[in-house]
């Protein structure tokens, strides 16, 4: 093939169209495609761990920055792993049509007849003592009873078997395909988010309450259901050692209307099916219920959902307390309180003796130290707190339904209680509508594997001529795999056409079989 | 009964038993004695046996599978290598000298999993506890030990494949070789595929030096490759299946998806290479090496060094 300048576009796009059918072309793209997920599983993934490219970033001054540029950090949404795929599987259509095409007409066609047979590689000949016409219909039925598709004409027969290996193969090239469709669909017109919601409230799914952890495919039409979840209480449950055992969210599942309609338990590898949405366990937290009043005036009345810091090297993230914050911007100025839990007791404690750090797997005497602070709340609907426009005027702690009071100068007096800790759970939602499609498409891709590896095709002709005192029954054949087992097969094929009082006239010659 | 005494007991002695059996295979293919192979014939089962009850009394101890950690997963794995190379390259190939290096893994397997990461047996932690860890770490391990002994086949396929093309060069004066099963057939009608199995391009085999010669090398790797590519696609797809119930998704492009499926699309692009004009022989094999080595990352630089889901180094 050459590529001199004077080729028409007509030539030019043969050209292009012809190197990506060839196996070359679709070898080196799927390897490609291996290096690309090499790269994405090596860099941090935006979707996947954001904080973590920041870091990366911060680190690496020259190196971060351009790999910034070239997507390493979003491999798999990058322009270049979109083009390995799509031309991939370009050149996987290019190369099925022609043989989706052959693979008809060889099904459609009956095997084609053989004039010369002594030229292939498996050939014998045995003399038998039935008319050659008898002789041939008794090798056709000999070969049908072995599952070949057989053609008779005459004398002569020609049969072929394991095309099950060439539609095996298109079955699972062609599932790709259909696994694809599967994936843009399901993930384009879907979407995945995190529900969170405290013991005794109800989530319901609607855009704003995912609170921004949401990812929608681009074709989602933002028709949430509307359905709530209430959360009636969530169980988390450790071994002596402090391993877990089980996460349990049991919900109460309510219609569009907020009418209760069943209750489901959601734990780890169970998920529940709610209206069409997945609802997966995926983490908890402690939300304490606080009340806040200023001079006898309440101002804050509901659970607050904790984080938890992570945790250094060494050190069991349950170990570590838990921090959030309550934003007041009713007064004047506005009161910011952050506080601190330590869900036990007994872990503060030994930690303040000891500086060793404990678990805390269960509420035992729950303790909150917080610190008050004034100045204006830049932005009162984020989660994270910064201080440093804040005047910080003290800080005080509260046990477990217990009450603190705590004076804000030019305020007035800051009441805190504390009547108890509830748990909250981090549901993810999500809504997939390609996975039925995914899965079949998984199905297939097994189902045709099987054969396309394992079957082997196989040919066998044979012509039966006059002989004095009966026929003599020329046998032909070659496999294209397998070729050591077909040998044998070749041999008893032989057998079982000649019968047993069949007399073989020449040894088969053997060309160079291993 | 104590249970996890006799598991760890039992580890010990495999570890001596195929370190035993490895030197004895090694001594074999020096000495080229029957005795010799008889000999670690007995120690390899021997320390296959001992694998098997460290395995079982393992599950009995932490009272579930025992396939819960990478110190179990190895466990399993070194044994069905052995077991794996017994059966098929031995039993179905009839390549009695390959055993050897496959002791030589599973020995390297079973230690790294003592010196690095040994746990007291233990209960399940939450999201490993389905019945999908029956289903999808069997097969992950099974494949994988088949594709290790595929790997192993094949580095020794380089090796001889030189050494014969070096001989072949030496007594290039004398008679040509006939050529082999990988070569184009001349009573083949139209419709001709190469043959994947076929040998890859080696020269005629010849009886010198300690190995097989490569042509059965190369056949033996790519039988077993074969054999476990299926296995390997199934326990990606179960993976993907459990996936979507323990987290949500069925794909998340997580260090361990990532690298199963990086390990599926190399043995994938063996397997096509196999039936490539051009690309047979070494350069197929050279992608089957790195294969290899892409399922070693998947299991060893996944668990221990790449943070994510998968990161079940203590269970």
């Amino acid at each position: 093939m050459t590529t001199s300048p004077g080729l028409t576009l007509r030539q030019s796009v043969a050209l292009v169209w012809r190197t990506l059918r060839s196996m070359r072309t679709a070898l080196i793209l799927l390897l490609m495609l291996a290096a690309a997920a090499v790269i994405g599983s090596l860099l941090p993934q935006i979707p996947n761990s954001p904080e973590r490219v920041g870091r990366y970033l911060g680190d690496h001054g020259f190196w971060g920055p351009l790999f910034f540029r070239a997507g390493f950090f979003d491999v798999y949404g990058s322009w270049w792993f979109v083009l390995i795929t799509v031309l991939l599987f370009v050149s996987l259509a290019a190369c099925l049509f022609p043989r989706t095409r052959a693979m008809i007409r060889a099904i459609r066609q009956r095997p084609i007849h053989a004039r010369e047979l002594d030229g292939f590689r498996h050939h014998a000949e045995v003399r038998v003592g039935t008319g050659p016409d008898e002789a041939a219909v008794i090798a056709a039925r000999y070969l049908r009873r072995k599952r070949f598709r057989v053609s008779r004409d005459g004398l002569g027969v020609a049969a072929e078997k394991g095309v099950l290996r060439e539609v095996g193969s298109l079955l699972f090239h062609w599932a790709f395909f259909l696994l694809l469709l599967g994936v843009i669909v399901g993930k384009g017109t879907g979407f995945t988010g995190r529900a969170v919601v405290t013991e005794g409230e109800t989530f319901v799914d609607a855009l704003l309450n995912y609170a921004g952890e949401i990812r929608t495919g681009r074709y989602f039409g933002g028709d949430f259901t509307g359905v709530g979840l209430e959360l009636l209480d969530f169980e988390d449950s450790y071994r002596r050692n402090g391993q877990p055992i089980d996460f349990v969210s049991r919900v109460r599942v309510l219609d569009r209307e907020g009418r209760p309609t069943r209750t489901e338990e959601i734990r780890v590898n169970h998920p529940a099916e709610v209206g069409g949405l997945h609802v997966f366990q995926e983490g908890f937290g402690w939300a304490p219920v606080l009340d806040v009043s200023l001079d006898g005036r309440r101002l804050w009345s509901s659970p607050i959902e904790m984080a938890r810091d992570d945790p250094p090297d060494d050190v069991p993230a349950t170990a570590m307390p838990w921090r959030g914050a309550i934003k007041l911007t009713a007064p004047e100025p506005d009161v910011t309180i952050t506080l601190e839990l330590w869900p036990d007791l007994r872990a503060f404690a030994n930690f303040q003796l000891t500086g060793e750090p404990t678990s805390m797997l269960v509420q035992f005497d729950p303790y909150i130290r917080y610190s008050v602070y004034v100045g204006e709340i830049v932005d009162p609907a984020l989660s994270g707190v910064d201080t440093t426009g804040l005047h910080r005027v003290g800080r005080s702690d509260l046990h477990a339904a217990g009450t603190s009071t705590f004076r804000v100068p030019r305020s007035g007096e800051l009441r805190l209680s504390f009547p108890e800790l509830r748990q909250y759970s981090v549901l993810l939602v999500s809504r997939d509508i390609g996975i039925p499609v995914v899965l079949t498409a998984a199905i297939l891709v097994l189902v045709g594997l099987i054969p396309s590896l394992y079957v082997s095709r196989r040919k066998v002709w044979i012509r039966a001529e006059a002989a004095p005192g009966g026929a003599l029954v020329k046998i032909g054949g070659f496999s294209l795999q397998r070729k050591d087992a077909f040998e044998e097969e070749f041999d008893r094929i032989v057998r079982g056409i000649g019968g047993a009082e069949a007399v073989e006239v020449q040894p088969e010659e053997k060309v160079g079989t291993s | 009964v104590n249970w996890t005494r006799i598991s760890s007991t039992a580890f010990d002695v495999t570890i001596w038993l195929y370190l035993g059996a490895m030197v004895l295979s090694f001594a074999h293919l020096a000495a080229r004695r029957n005795t010799l192979w008889v000999l670690a014939r007995v120690v390899t089962i021997a320390g296959a046996a001992a694998n098997l009850v460290s395995i079982v009394a393992r599950g009995m101890a932490a009272d579930r599978v025992p396939w819960g950690n990478m110190f179990e997963y190895s466990t399993v794995l070194a044994f069905l290598v052995v077991v794996g190379t017994l059966v098929v390259v031995e039993g179905v190939a009839k390549i009695k000298t390959l055993t050897g290096f496959s002791l030589m893994f599973s020995v390297l397997t079973l230690a790294v999993a003592a010196m690095f990461f040994p746990v007291e047996p233990s209960p399940l932690q939450p999201a490993l506890n389905s019945y999908w860890i029956k289903i999808h770490v069997v097969a992950a391990i099974t494949g994988s030990s088949l594709f290790a002994i595929g790997g192993i086949a094949t580095i020794l396929f380089l090796l001889k494949d030189r050494s014969e093309r070096r001989a072949l060069a030496a007594g290039r004066q004398r008679a040509p070789v006939p050529i082999m099963g990988g070569a184009v057939e001349v009573d083949a009608p139209h419709d001709l595929l190469p043959d994947p199995e076929g040998a890859g391009g080696a020269p005629e085999p010849r009886r010198s030096g300690v190995l097989p010669s490569a042509a059965a090398l190369d056949r033996v790797a790519y039988r077993v490759i074969a054999f476990a590519f299926p296995i390997w696609t199934f326990a990606v797809i179960a993976g993907a299946i459990w996936a979507q119930e323990a987290w949500g998704r069925y794909w998340g492009w997580d260090p361990k998806e990532t690298w199963s499926f990086v390990t599926w699309t190399i043995f994938a692009g063996y397997l096509h290479a196999r039936s490539t004009a051009g690309w047979k022989g070494r350069r197929a094999a050279v992608i089957a090496v790195a294969g290899f080595i892409s399922l070693l990352i998947t299991y060893y630089a996944v668990n221990l060094w790449i943070v994510g889901l998968h990161s079940y180094k203590n269970g």
